[in-house]
């Protein structure tokens, strides 16, 4: 078997389509007798709803339904909790359509289904609602105080769930560290602004009895077992396509959103198909934000920087409801101790309700937090003590000859965090050696004699990836001898369409542009949870393979009886099956996939069944472990506070990759989210809960201007985990830029000696702190 | 995001174009550009009952250098003015402004016009309007006339127009031969409103100003005039000390509003920053007359 | 969005304080109140168009005056929903003789959500303290001329 493509820098098979404008996104769909939906949402982050007629609106022109959770019926009750934990005591999830209280600016308070969006807008106008306007609780630290307004009136509390996670004794080693340090970390709210909004399309057919759904989301066969349930319909009779999705970052995988029931409802009780498309400024209030954590950290620490232990009591900030339960804070508390050993440790968080727009994981779903606590207060010791800021980092890190190595800590998949593999300390000097570190002093005393204020950053971390429960994939030969793939995961840009068609290549012999993989539909594949976690190609890829493998057997297997040879002497390469050694008398592999499926006489009983096709699982008994280090310089200007990026590197340990051109693609997008969270990205609330940046205009998303070019270098300590020995990529990019950033600001203004403990910056937040800063050069 | 209903027009002529907006008034909103005008619409923040769309009126769309002055046709897509010989010739600092006016596919559809009758708090092209003491001229209904930069600007996104007048030419004085310019602003990225912006022109006769003028954007509801600082200035040998001085000037003189992204002692602050640069820079280009 | 601002008023602490209950001078001087109508004693269904260039709404809602100690303090509450969003605005007034004159005193909290918060807010600061100001030159004007 030969791997000719997994490794190799593949152009994309889904780039010819999308590039040309010939993609399939939820909005292109074009059914006949197409309505059109809207949905009216509170302006309100906390009120009670007195009074909605929607009469007026009932008789507009144009109007075919108006819903409010009157009209619901049995499906007004609160969506399903897709994610519960032991102690989140409060498991509150929102109604499709809110129908006494209002808990966060943009829910649904009713849906309009129309000819057209614009009659459904202006029907919407017509439906008066008479608001009771209640106290919000929006502060975080506020909220979780006691006294606060209640975002849930029947909890007591806006804490709904207490969790802390232990190892070793940290009071213990606390008390004797002869060091420690502590700092408050804040990160504030951000949003993962797919280019793609949400969108769902649903059509019923009474003729076959079958609803049709097309819904830009990250996980269609769960939608697809939970719209099944909800409607008391069995399984089959329930398709949900994610068709091209343009992004989705982990606010798309939901089960429900409002929308995804209501917009079905409508449609099965209309009789015609309806669409709902999210607009960009829906999207700010109506599609699930993330990010804002506040940490009251401490390290301690020996003589020499090592770390003899670290506490962490942080406030989760969950919205208005929280349907992906403690994701998030788990996931930041076993993200902290990153590469480095960590004898004792606390994570401690409370998750708070706010009446802000609910919360679930946005890339990196918490990692983000932990590493920029870790290295933050690293870069304080460092300071502190005077050690090099590598230089600690080294003293700590975890070494090669240590793996596996259990951290103590139990991750999101309820499974041990178990460190795999992973070269922390060559990753690291990796790093250092592509940004200069070594002659850096000197290159920034160059730069302060000419009047600048450039500075370098670095920062380290670990991340778990490729979680059960499983995935599952089909591979089919064709007898035109193109080979079909259908697995469950969807995609949102993530190249599966090429680096799936690379694995299975491999195994047949055939080139990946002859391999067609198809995902997201449940009528192609039934058995799925969703592309979310950097699993995709950790699991499916592994399913993947295996299955190509099976087939690989089946057709050495019929090739054998074909060409009276022994299946071990059968090889395929080029799209050709035949003897080793005796190319000439070859078969194509589609003859073979034709000749696999006789229609007369018997079959052998050892091929098991027809065609060249196979079906498989891969279930990981745990996640396995990415790592990287990421390094960039910045300058800023101390008399306007603004900070630009000259250089961004990364080195990345993804295991082996299956396509290093798509992996970079991945870093690219993440880092610049990162960026984007470290500088530009807030999401503002007023008092109120208002929030003040639903435009563009307002959240600022980086541009190619504001993005340098990321230089990325590549490890790869193979996971024993799978066959493939793969982690997951997907998240890597975002995870420590804003600890790199913070660092490199820090650095570059080291004569003002001024410190950064929260995202994002600012030109004015910057300016701030140099204006109070505890030197003047 | 899908504006309400409303009628649309499409004048050929300034008369046509007028008569409908003295039929409608206050139910009509002359579309240009529409790169302001359109998204307020789609939110349905604005609903304009009658759009009176003046893009087809090719009279409008000049560009020429006129006895010391250049005069803009309304109708002068902002793309064509960045990329204009005789504006790099005569006028850079509107050059320099435009190139950091959103970007290039808004410039494109973005008229000169449009720009300074929307009156954006953050425009550039007001702010250089003002510092050169330029003017519009206005076509209504019964009349014709002009009006002063100094006249035009009321508060954010008002100026002195009435809705039955279309401005139909914008006038910028051009600065004086050999004189240094400088734009700068800050902003969160490329492209975006500014949080304070400032443009300045030089002239220096016998190694003294003679000239000065320094217009200010983003720090309050209209464009300002340094005047003060301006006066300061005039007759003075230049030095750093000289535009430290204009920049405490400068400070004084303007009342900024905070907002998320920065507060009003920033945009106060870096005003002061970026004037004193932007004397420098505007120095250093001058021309220096003996 | 807190604001608070003093004015000197050309006429005694008596005349300003009639001037200021009185609907038709609150009518008049209020940026964009349409209509003003009478529930109960202090207690108004209001209707205020209000906009800036373009972006214009109409908004219904109430004006309410409370916690009146005559001559010299009392609250007043105006708040609005419409299309674009909602907006409340509460002060309180106090007046105390200075000179021939008054002066008055006005601490107050405008609260603007919907829309047009999520999309105005780098100028509803600015266009809230100038209703405000325009607000108090109308009344610096009625009283002037001696109605």
């Amino acid at each position: 078997m030969s791997t000719r493509y997994a490794g190799a820098r593949v152009p994309r098979n889904e780039d010819p389509a999308l590039l040309r404008g010939r993609g399939l996104f939820v909005d292109d769909l074009a059914l006949p007798n197409l309505a059109h939906a809207a949905v009216l949402r509170s302006p309100h982050a906390h009120a009670r709803i007195v009074r909605i007629d929607a009469g007026r609106a009932r008789r507009a022109p144009g109007v075919a339904a108006v819903l409010t959770h009157a009209d619901l019926g049995e499906f007004g009750g609160p969506l399903p909790m897709l994610i519960p934990h032991p102690t989140l005591i409060h498991p509150k999830t929102q109604q499709p359509l809110a129908s006494s209280v209002v808990r966060h600016v943009g829910e649904p308070v009713a849906l309009v289904v129309a000819e057209s969006r614009y009659a459904a807008e202006d029907a919407s106008d017509l439906i008066e609602v008479e608001y009771a306007p209640l106290p919000a609780a929006v502060d975080l630290t506020a909220a979780a105080a006691p006294g606060a307004p209640l975002v849930h009136a029947n909890t007591g509390t806006n804490v709904c769930a207490h969790y802390t996670q232990r190892v070793g004794d940290v009071e213990h080693a606390m008390a004797l560290a002869p060091h420690r340090f502590r700092e408050r970390l804040v990160v504030d709210r951000g949003t993962a602004s797919p280019i793609e909004t949400r969108g769902v399309v649903a059509s019923w057919d009474p003729r076959t009895q079958r609803l049709e759904i097309w819904d830009s989301t990250q996980a269609p066969i769960p939608i697809r077992n939970g719209l099944a349930a909800m409607f008391h319909l069995p399984q089959p009779s329930v398709r949900v396509v994610a068709p091209d999705v343009g992004g989705g970052f982990g606010p798309k995988v939901m089960m429900f959103y409002p929308e995804e029931i209501l917009v079905p409802l409508a449609a099965m009780r209309l009789g015609r198909p309806v669409k709902w498309i999210e607009d960009r400024r829906e999207h700010f209030v109506a599609t699930n934000q993330e990010r804002e954590q506040i940490h009251d950290a401490e390290i301690g620490l020996d003589e020499t920087g090592r770390i003899l232990a670290l506490r962490t009591v942080f406030l989760y900030d969950a919205g208005a409801y929280c349907p992906y339960g403690l994701i998030v804070p788990i996931v930041a508390s076993t993200t902290l101790p990153g590469p480095y050993r960590l004898p004792n440790y606390h994570a401690e968080f409370n998750a708070v309700f706010t009446n802000k727009t609910t919360v679930s994981p946005y890339r990196g779903a918490g990692r983000p937090h932990g590493v920029f606590v870790m290295e933050r207060l690293l870069d304080r010791a460092a300071c502190e003590l005077g050690i090099d800021r590598t230089e600690i980092r080294r003293r700590n890190l975890i070494q090669p000859d240590e793996f596996p190595y259990a951290v103590g800590l139990i991750y999101q998949d309820n499974a041990p965090v178990e460190y795999d593999s992973g070269n922390y300390p060559r990753c690291l000097e990796h790093a250092t050696e592509m940004i200069g570190y070594a002659g850096w002093a000197d290159q920034q005393a160059a730069y302060r004699a000419a009047g600048r204020c450039v500075g370098l950053g670095v920062a380290c971390y670990v991340e778990g990836t490729g979680i059960g429960p499983y995935e599952g994939c089909r591979v089919t030969v064709d007898p035109s001898g193109k080979v079909f793939v259908s697995t469950g995961v969807g995609t949102q840009g993530q190249g599966h369409m090429t680096s799936f068609a690379q694995l299975v290549a491999d195994q047949l012999g055939v080139t990946p542009r002859d391999v067609v993989v198809r995902t997201g539909d449940t009528d192609g594949f039934r058995w799925g949870t969703g592309t979310f976690a950097s699993r995709a190609a950790v699991v499916a890829g592994t399913a993947a393979s295996l299955a190509a493998q099976a087939v690989r057997e089946k057709t050495q297997l019929v090739a054998a009886t074909l060409l009276e040879a022994r299946p071990k002497e059968i090889d395929l390469a080029e799209g050709k099956v035949f003897v080793r050694g005796v190319p000439a008398r070859a078969l194509s592999l589609g003859e073979v996939a034709a000749a696999a499926n006789p229609l007369r006489f018997a079959m052998p009983a050892e091929w098991e069944g027809p065609g060249l096709e196979a079906t498989r699982y891969f279930a990981p008994p745990r996640g396995t472990f990415s790592n990287g280090v990421h390094a960039c310089i910045v300058e800023v200007d101390p008399e306007t506070g603004m900070v630009s990026l000259l250089r961004y590197v990364v080195v990345h340990d993804c295991g082996r990759l299956i396509n290093p051109m798509i992996v970079e693609g991945q870093i690219h997008g993440g880092v610049a989210q990162g960026i984007g969270g470290a500088y530009w990205e807030k999401l503002a609330y007023d008092a109120q809960g208002q929030p003040l940046a639903t435009t563009f205009m307002d959240y600022l998303l980086p541009t190619a201007v504001e993005v340098p070019p990321i230089e990325v270098g590549h490890e790869e300590t193979p996971t024993p985990l799978n066959p493939l020995g793969v982690k997951g990529a997907g998240e890597a990019g975002v995870i420590p830029v804003g600890a790199a950033i913070a660092q490199a600001v820090e650095d570059a203004l080291r004569p003002f000696d001024i410190h950064i403990t929260e995202m994002p910056l600012s030109p004015n937040r910057v300016r701030q702190l140099v204006a109070k800063a505890r030197r003047t050069p | 995001m899908k504006p309400a209903a409303f009628e649309y027009h499409t004048p050929r002529t300034v008369d046509e174009a007028v008569a409908l907006l003295a039929r409608y008034g206050e139910e009509g909103k002359v579309l240009a550009g529409g790169q302001s005008l359109v998204p307020l619409m789609n939110m349905r923040l604005a609903r304009p009952a009658n759009i009176i769309d003046i893009n087809r009126i090719d009279a409008l769309a000049y560009l020429r250098r006129e006895r010391g002055v250049l005069r803009l046709g309304a109708l002068t897509r902002q793309r064509a003015a960045e990329r204009s010989p005789i504006i790099a010739q005569h006028c850079p600092i509107l050059r320099d402004a435009l190139r950091l006016v959103g970007h290039a596919q808004i410039r494109n559809r973005g008229t000169v016009g449009g720009s300074i009758a929307h009156a954006d708090p953050a425009g550039e092209l007001t702010a250089i309007l003002l510092a050169l003491d330029g003017e519009v001229t206005v076509r209504g209904p019964k009349r014709t006339r002009v009006i002063a930069a100094a006249d035009l600007f009321v508060t954010y996104l008002t100026t002195s127009l009435d809705p039955h007048e279309l401005l139909i030419e914008v006038r910028f004085p051009l600065p004086p031969e050999g004189a240094g310019w400088s734009w700068m602003e800050i902003a969160r990225r490329h492209g975006d409103f500014a949080l304070a912006g400032v443009g300045v022109v030089l002239a220096v006769r016998r190694g003294r100003i003679a000239e000065a003028r320094i217009g200010l954007t983003g720090v309050g509801p209209t464009p300002v005039r340094a005047a003060q600082a301006e006066r300061g200035l005039v007759g003075q040998p230049p030095s750093t000390a000289l535009w430290a001085e204009a920049a405490e000037a400068v400070r004084g003189a303007v009342e900024p509003d905070g907002d998320i992204h920065a507060s009003a002692e920033y945009r106060k602050h870096v005003a002061g920053v970026l004037t004193l640069r932007a004397l420098q820079e505007a120095y250093e280009r001058a021309r220096k007359v003996a | 969005m807190k604001i608070d601002g003093t004015n000197t008023l050309p006429a005694s602490v008596d005349t300003v304080w009639k001037t200021i209950n009185d609907p038709e001078a609150l009518r008049r001087c209020t940026p964009g109140l349409k209509e003003l109508k009478a529930i109960s004693p202090d207690n108004y269904a209001a209707t205020l168009q209000i906009g800036i260039a373009a972006v214009k709404g109409t908004y219904a809602g109430t004006l309410r005056i409370t916690d009146k100690q005559a001559p010299t303090h009392y609250r007043i509450i105006l708040e609005g929903t419409g299309g674009a969003g909602f907006m409340k605005g509460e002060g309180t007034v106090d007046l105390e003789p200075q000179g021939d004159g008054t002066l008055l005193k006005w601490v107050g909290d405008i609260q603007i959500g919907g829309l047009i918060a999520g999309v105005g807010q780098r100028m509803l600061g600015g266009i809230g303290k100038m209703l405000i100001g325009q607000f108090f030159k109308c009344l610096e004007e009625s009283l002037g001329s001696g109605s």
